[in-house]
């Protein structure tokens, strides 16, 4: 594993790993308490609550962090052990790319939900969303001898990637990004 | 490992490519958004869509200087979702936040209720007196004395007993009854009631109440007063704060 990839995966889990961890937190607090109102819900559209309140929160019948704490640890694990010295077998890598395949997949289903059915962004969220796609691109490009003339542009895709997200999150919330601007 | 025997060929050949790709898409995105959005800033601040929210000459209940925070209310006076936000939200929301921010009141009657235009008849009445906050306040505080049948089970249609109470509430007010009569019955007034409900129609209303933040609709996520006044007073405070 080279070090570039050994340290995306040190740093993009570890902030996963956080995210993942705080979206927990304030879920419990929540069910401790109903009327708690998350630090991350500023206002109508930037809103943890309402996207943690939502069906699309725990899918597979328990919330969606602890799945992001899970793999965000192993993430991270890994992206250590590469930097101590360790270079995975092939095996190991397949795993990691259907792993960071999986989450990438969830994580666009998890987008489209916020955006054009919750109508709220959670930073906490976001956070994941942003770290989901280099862990999945990368993986992606180390693992797939198929994808081996993309890495000659690897970061324009991710650059691209980004700008589509962007794009569509500017437009499902216009009014709201126009009202802060005017 | 062939990705090591590849790597360092591709990268020397590619990184000018894929810096120069990179950067093109970023400069692009960042200056179609931002060309986008100034855009639209300027089309906001023309007079199009602040006319259809707040015309020239709509009443204020609360004011602040340079209107930073505005909220627009389309209501239907008799309304008992309005009356009830009235009475547990707006009310004390003029009261805590009077002169930080702007609220505005338009006129949205519906169909179903009968008193609501003859209601907002007589508010926009006592506002040519200069007196339509007065009238406002006194239509909802006396809600139940004429929205309301006398066994308060059910929306009136009581038209004699309603304007019966109107008229009492313009004379607490100070005003000049002869001028209040003649200015319900007046198509000027009338006109500003259908200019309400072309303006809230326009905007998407199709209940009331309906609030709008800096002209965003506000869209509660809770269903309790209290949850919505939360929500609305965050949402407010937030653009007090930016």
């Amino acid at each position: 594993m080279s070090r570039a990839l050994a340290w995306l995966y040190t740093v993009g889990g570890g902030f996963g790993l956080a995210a993942a961890i705080a979206l927990t937190l304030e879920k419990i607090a929540k069910l401790g308490d109903p009327t708690y109102v998350p630090i991350c819900s500023l206002n109508p559209v930037i809103s943890c609550g309402s996207v943690m309140d939502s069906a699309q929160a725990g899918v597979f019948g328990f919330p969606n962090p602890l799945i992001g704490i899970a793999a965000f640890a192993v993430v991270v694990t890994t992206g250590v052990a590469g930097l101590a010295g360790f270079d995975p077998p092939r095996w190991y890598r397949i795993g990691l790319a259907v792993g960071t395949t999986f989450g990438v997949v969830f994580v666009h289903w998890l987008i489209a939900s916020s955006l054009y059915d919750i109508h709220a962004l959670c930073p906490y969220c976001l956070v994941v969303w942003i770290v989901m796609i280099p862990l999945f691109w990368y993986t992606a490009l180390d693992t797939w001898p198929v994808l081996a003339p993309l890495r000659t542009v690897h970061s324009a895709v991710l650059a691209l990637w980004y700008v589509v997200i962007v794009i569509l999150v500017l437009i499902a919330f216009w009014d709201y990004w126009t009202s802060l601007f005017s | 490992m062939p990705s090591k025997t590849r790597n360092p060929v591709t990268a020397r050949r590619g990184v000018s490519l894929n810096v120069i790709l990179t950067a093109v898409v970023v400069v692009v995105a960042i200056a179609v958004i931002g060309i986008v959005l100034l855009a639209n800033r300027s089309d906001n601040s023309g007079a199009g869509s602040n006319e259809t929210l707040r015309p020239t000459g709509s009443h204020t209940l609360s004011q602040v200087a340079g209107d930073e925070v505005t909220v627009v209310e389309f209501l239907d006076f008799q309304c008992p979702a309005c009356a009830s936000f009235y009475t547990n939200i707006t009310k004390g929301l003029e009261q805590d936040y009077a002169g930080r921010f702007t609220f505005v009141p338009r006129n949205f009657p519906l169909q179903s209720h009968p008193l609501a235009v003859p209601a907002a008849r007589a508010a926009e009445a006592a506002g040519k007196q200069g007196k339509y906050a007065q009238m406002y306040h006194a239509l909802y505080d006396g809600y139940a004395s004429w929205a309301l049948t006398e066994d308060g089970k059910s929306v009136s249609d009581d038209l004699p007993r309603a304007t019966t109470r109107f008229e009492e509430f313009a004379t607490a007010a100070g005003l000049d009854l002869d001028r209040f009569r003649a200015d319900v019955a007046s198509p000027e007034v009338q006109a500003i009631i259908d200019q309400g409900v072309a303006d809230g129609t326009k905007l998407g209303v199709d209940s009331t109440p309906t609030f709008f933040i800096n002209g965003e609709k506000f869209d509660p996520q809770g269903s309790t007063a209290g949850e919505v006044d939360r929500e609305l007073r965050a949402a407010i405070d937030a653009r007090l704060a930016g």
